[in-house]
C-alpha cells in the first residue's frame, strides 16, 4: 500500500499570479489534481519535504494550506491513481521513444526531457527503461 | 549562541550548519528537535522550521536566507544558495544540474550516520569540498587568466 500527500489550499484572488506560481510548481513537482480540488503525491522524502515548503510558501502570501499524510481506503481507487501517475510520465516517454526512432534525433534534448520525466517517475515506468536504454544505446552512434 | 532545528537532517539544513559554523558563529552549538515539536526550545535561533525568520521564503531554502540577512558577499557562497535552493525546493528554472547529485548525496550521509551529530560533520567536510572546487573553478576561468596576464 502507498502512502500518499494530500494538499489543498486556498490563496487571495489577487494578484492571480501567485495562483498561477503556486499552480506551475506543483505540476512541475509531478503532482495529481483531482477534482480539480486536491492535489496528491506519492509519500516519498523528496515529495514530503517539497510539499511541506510548498505549503508554507502558500501561507506566507497570506493564503491557507492544509497538508494531509493520508491512505486510500479502497484499493481499487488506488490503483487508480498509481495509473493516473504512470500515465503522466508515460506519454511523455512514448513521445521520446518515437523521436528516438526518427534519423538523428537530437539525443541532447530528448536526455534533457527524459530527465525531467524521471523526477516525475514515482513508480518506476517500464518505458522510462526503455527509453533510457535506447539513449544510452545511441551513444556514440555514428549515424 | 544556540540554534535549534529538526532532527534528520538534509541537504539544506547540513548546508546551513556548515555556513554558520564557518561564517556566522564559530561557537554555534546545534540542538535537533523532533520534527514539529511546539512549543520551540526558548533559548536557540530556530531555522529550517516552518514560519522562523531562518526559514524558506519565497522559493527560496534556508541557507539562502541565512546567506542574504548575514549580508554574505560571496559569489561562491552564492553559487551554492542557487545549487540548495534548487535541490530542496521545486524550482521552475534549474541551473545547476549538480542540485540532484548535492540531494542524494546528503540523504544517503544522513541514512550511514549515527545521528544528526555526525551527520553534520560529514556534511561540511562535503560543502568545504564544494566551496573549494567551485571557488578554484571560478579563479581559473579563461577571463581571469587573461586579467592577470593583462596587469
Amino acid at each position: 500500500m502507498t502512502n500518499w500527500l494530500l494538499l489543498h489550499y486556498k490563496l487571495p484572488n489577487k494578484p492571480s499570479a501567485l495562483r498561477v506560481y503556486i499552480w506551475r510548481k506543483l505540476k512541475r513537482s509531478g503532482a495529481l489534481l483531482l477534482h480539480e480540488a486536491v492535489w496528491v503525491l506519492p509519500d516519498l522524502p523528496r515529495t514530503a519535504e517539497q510539499i511541506q515548503w510548498l505549503a508554507a510558501e502558500i501561507e506566507e502570501m497570506g493564503g491557507n494550506a492544509f497538508y494531509w499524510q493520508a491512505s486510500s481506503i479502497l484499493s481499487a481507487q488506488e490503483e487508480s491513481i498509481v495509473h493516473q501517475f504512470q500515465e503522466q510520465v508515460d506519454i511523455v516517454y512514448s513521445r521520446l521513444l518515437k523521436r528516438l526512432e526518427k534519423t538523428k534525433p537530437d539525443l541532447q534534448e530528448i536526455s534533457r526531457e527524459y530527465q525531467q520525466a524521471l523526477s516525475q517517475d514515482f513508480f518506476h515506468s517500464n518505458l522510462g527503461l526503455l527509453v533510457r536504454e535506447k539513449l544510452t544505446a545511441k551513444r556514440g552512434e555514428k549515424s | 549562541m544556540k540554534w535549534v532545528t529538526w532532527k534528520n537532517i538534509g541537504v539544506d539544513r547540513m548546508a546551513c550548519i556548515w555556513l554558520i559554523r564557518r561564517w556566522i558563529d564559530p561557537a554555534a552549538e546545534f540542538t535537533f528537535i523532533p520534527v514539529g515539536e511546539k512549543p520551540l526550545p526558548e533559548r536557540g535561533e530556530p531555522f529550517d522550521i516552518p514560519g522562523a525568520r531562518y526559514s524558506h521564503h519565497g522559493g527560496h531554502c534556508t541557507f539562502y536566507a541565512l546567506f542574504s540577512e548575514q549580508n554574505l558577499q560571496d559569489p561562491v557562497l552564492q553559487r551554492i544558495a542557487q545549487l540548495v535552493d534548487e535541490a530542496d525546493e521545486v524550482q521552475e528554472v534549474t541551473l545547476e544540474p549538480a542540485a540532484l547529485g548535492l540531494d542524494l548525496i546528503c540523504r544517503g550521509l544522513s541514512r550511514i550516520s549515527r545521528d544528526d551529530f555526525e551527520a553534520l560533520e560529514r556534511g561540511s567536510l562535503i560543502y568545504d569540498a564544494l566551496y573549494a572546487q567551485l571557488k578554484a573553478d571560478a579563479a581559473k576561468s579563461p577571463r581571469n587568466e587573461n586579467q592577470s596576464e593583462d596587469r
